[in-house]
């Protein structure tokens, strides 16, 4: 059965881990995965998702849905199925280990279909879902996605409070890896690698693979650490072509002048 | 002329702000204004613009044939279940499209907006501008908007949906649309202005639609309202148009015969709105109530904008007067008009 499968993050001292399975999709993960040739229908579906967790015994599972309204949710088998909420947009799963002396938590942003939530995807980041946590500044919108080679920005925030100079990791499925800083305003912008392996120019190539961002906090003595999981997939710019789309939009444009003047020029002839 | 009292003034200052919002909405608001605010807007607002604050039900009404009623038919299930997200959508549509009509073309539409300005441009720049269609031209165009409703916005998508077309046909209007290149740009992206190698299909419709963008530009320049004369979104309004509040009402004179200035005025070029002399709605198919022709008829109350039974603009000739003098000044100011009154001596200023 064709699936999209991607592993997510680790979080640092490796005691969780996450991977994901949306059922139904269609494209394939990482860099050995074949290239489909259909365009993704992935944001169609509208069945449940799967997460399989690893190391994840005493993790307490919770689903924010778009309202911020919550769910726990039960691994069997470490696998943890998000059933559909009816409802439309972003939805939130957060994984956290509390082990006494330090806390580990994933963050992963969901998209489920259903009726329109009416509720802005910003009610859902700007909520405090863990102690520390990467907040994604803004999540990729309708027709985006995080893809190799584009900027990509985050906050860190703890509890209320956004941390700057605070160090983040990124990592890829791909086996890149950045590391990042963040600014006053604990915002740090990445770009994130172009590093899908035997990219074919002029192809589409519909590969995703999956990017970790990781940060750690020391505060009254216990240890957070906070990972944000997602998805990114190769950037279009290596079968999407400007420099052509202008020349052909150029091209429009003198056919255009060339029309209106031949119009100009007949009607002048009439006139006289 | 008070611009406060300038109909068209007042036209293009709903029209920018329209523009504001639906282009640049969350930048004004919250990044994500666009999560939206119908979704089915009756108005060529793009999806791919990642500022803007809502979309148009044409892209809904693809994806809707695409991805449900396609699949549903496939699968054997009712019609009816396969079309109940396409009349959510047409309902949310509706609910609009009651109370502007086809004002949402010539009030609202960013890229009706987009192609008025490029006529300022050109008239500023001195281009020849063609002040009308010839009418045999503008009645072969006409079916052109209807065709691509049918086909491109409903056809294409649905036996992409039922499995006879490849999945880049799900889409096709939107591929080609000039406002997704246009409001992307608007927004300083130009991932939307290129060439997409993938296959053919895309190769085919990147390339359309890029030469339909500078064909626009080019057009707009000297023609009025090029690519509204094909828009799908144009064609879905004159089918519903009888509902909306808002229209365009006739009382036709004797003198409406020897007249005609209404029908020069049109930027659409509705010679019908001269010539019908019978009925008294006069929203044709074409018309985006812009209310050009009202403000440009001489005589009184011959031609109304109006909403439900109240008219909420006449056609009067102190009006007409004023309008029409303040018209030959704008006309009159062009750069070429700028630079030549500079190269002329003082002395001929006294």
């Amino acid at each position: 059965m064709p699936v999209i499968s991607y592993r997510a993050a680790f979080i640092c001292c490796g005691v969780l881990a996450l991977n994901a399975t949306a059922v139904g999709q269609t494209a394939k993960q990482g860099s050995e995965a074949p290239k489909s040739q259909s365009a993704p229908t992935m944001q169609h579906q509208r069945g449940p998702k799967k997460l399989a967790l690893l190391n994840a015994d005493g993790a307490v599972i919770t689903l924010w849905k778009p309202d911020l309204s919550k769910r726990l949710l039960e691994p069997k088998m470490d696998m943890v199925t998000i059933p559909p909420t009816g409802v439309d947009n972003y939805h939130a799963i957060i994984i956290e280990q509390d082990w006494g002396d330090s806390v580990d938590a994933i963050i992963r942003y969901e998209y489920l279909r259903g009726k329109p939530s009416g509720k802005s995807p910003t009610k859902l980041t700007s909520a405090i879902k863990t102690d520390l946590e990467i907040v994604p500044d803004p999540l990729p919108r309708e027709h985006h996605r995080y893809y190799s080679g584009e900027k990509a920005a985050f906050l860190i925030r703890y509890r209320n409070q956004l941390l700057k100079n605070q160090p983040v990791v990124l990592q890829t499925g791909n086996g890149s890896s950045l590391k990042g800083v963040t600014d006053n305003d604990g915002r740090v912008v990445m770009t994130l690698p172009d590093d899908f392996k035997n990219v074919v120019t002029g192809e589409r190539d519909q590969r995703s693979a999956d990017l970790s961002i990781t940060t750690e906090y020391l505060e009254s003595g216990k240890h957070y650490n906070s990972t944000l999981s997602a998805e990114y997939r190769v950037s279009p710019v290596h079968w999407q072509y400007k420099s052509w789309g202008l020349a052909a939009a150029g091209v429009g444009f003198l056919f255009g002048g060339f029309l209106t003047s031949r119009v100009s020029r007949s009607k002048k002839e009439r006139s006289q | 002329m008070n611009p406060v009292k300038n109909l068209s003034v007042i036209r293009k200052i709903v029209q920018l702000s329209a523009f504001m919002l639906l282009v640049y909405g969350s930048s004004l608001g919250t990044f994500y204004l666009a999560d939206k605010i119908s979704g089915a807007l009756p108005a060529l607002s793009c999806a791919y613009d990642m500022n803007g604050s809502d979309l148009c039900a044409l892209i809904p009404f693809q994806h809707q044939m695409d991805h449900r009623l396609g699949p549903v038919i496939n699968e054997g299930g009712g019609i009816l279940k396969g079309l109940i997200p396409t009349l959510i959508t047409l309902g949310t549509f509706l609910l609009f499209f009651v109370v502007l009509n086809k004002a949402f073309c010539g009030w609202i539409c960013p890229l009706g907006t987009f192609q008025e300005l490029l006529q300022i441009l050109g008239q500023k720049l001195g281009l020849q501008r063609t002040e009308s269609v010839k009418h045999s031209v503008v009645e072969k165009t006409r079916p052109v908007k209807w065709a691509i409703l049918v086909l491109l916005v409903f056809g294409f998508p649905l036996m992409t949906g039922l499995g006879y077309l490849n999945h880049d046909l799900g889409d096709p209007f939107c591929r080609i649309c000039p406002s997704r290149i246009l409001t992307t740009l608007a927004n300083g992206e130009a991932d939307q202005l290129v060439v997409d190698t993938a296959n053919t299909t895309t190769i085919v419709f990147s390339i359309a639609a890029d030469f339909l963008f500078g064909l626009m530009i080019a057009l707009a320049l000297t023609v009025r309202q090029p690519f509204c004369r094909i828009c799908p979104m144009l064609a879905l309004h004159a089918v519903f148009r009888k509902i909306g509040l808002l229209r365009l009402v006739k009382e036709a004179s004797p003198r409406c015969g020897k007249c005609g200035l209404c029908a020069k005025a049109c930027p659409m070029d509705i010679q019908e709105i001269h010539t019908e002399m019978v009925k008294k709605d006069v929203t044709f198919e074409d018309c985006t109530l812009c209310g050009r022709c009202v403000e440009f008829c001489p005589d009184k109350d011959v031609l109304k904008l109006k909403y439900a039974s109240f008219p909420v603009f006449k056609a009067d000739p102190q009006y007409f007067k004023v309008r029409k003098k303040s018209q030959t000044l704008w006309e009159k100011k062009t750069l070429r008009s700028l630079f030549a009154k500079k190269d002329k001596p003082v002395t001929e200023k006294v």
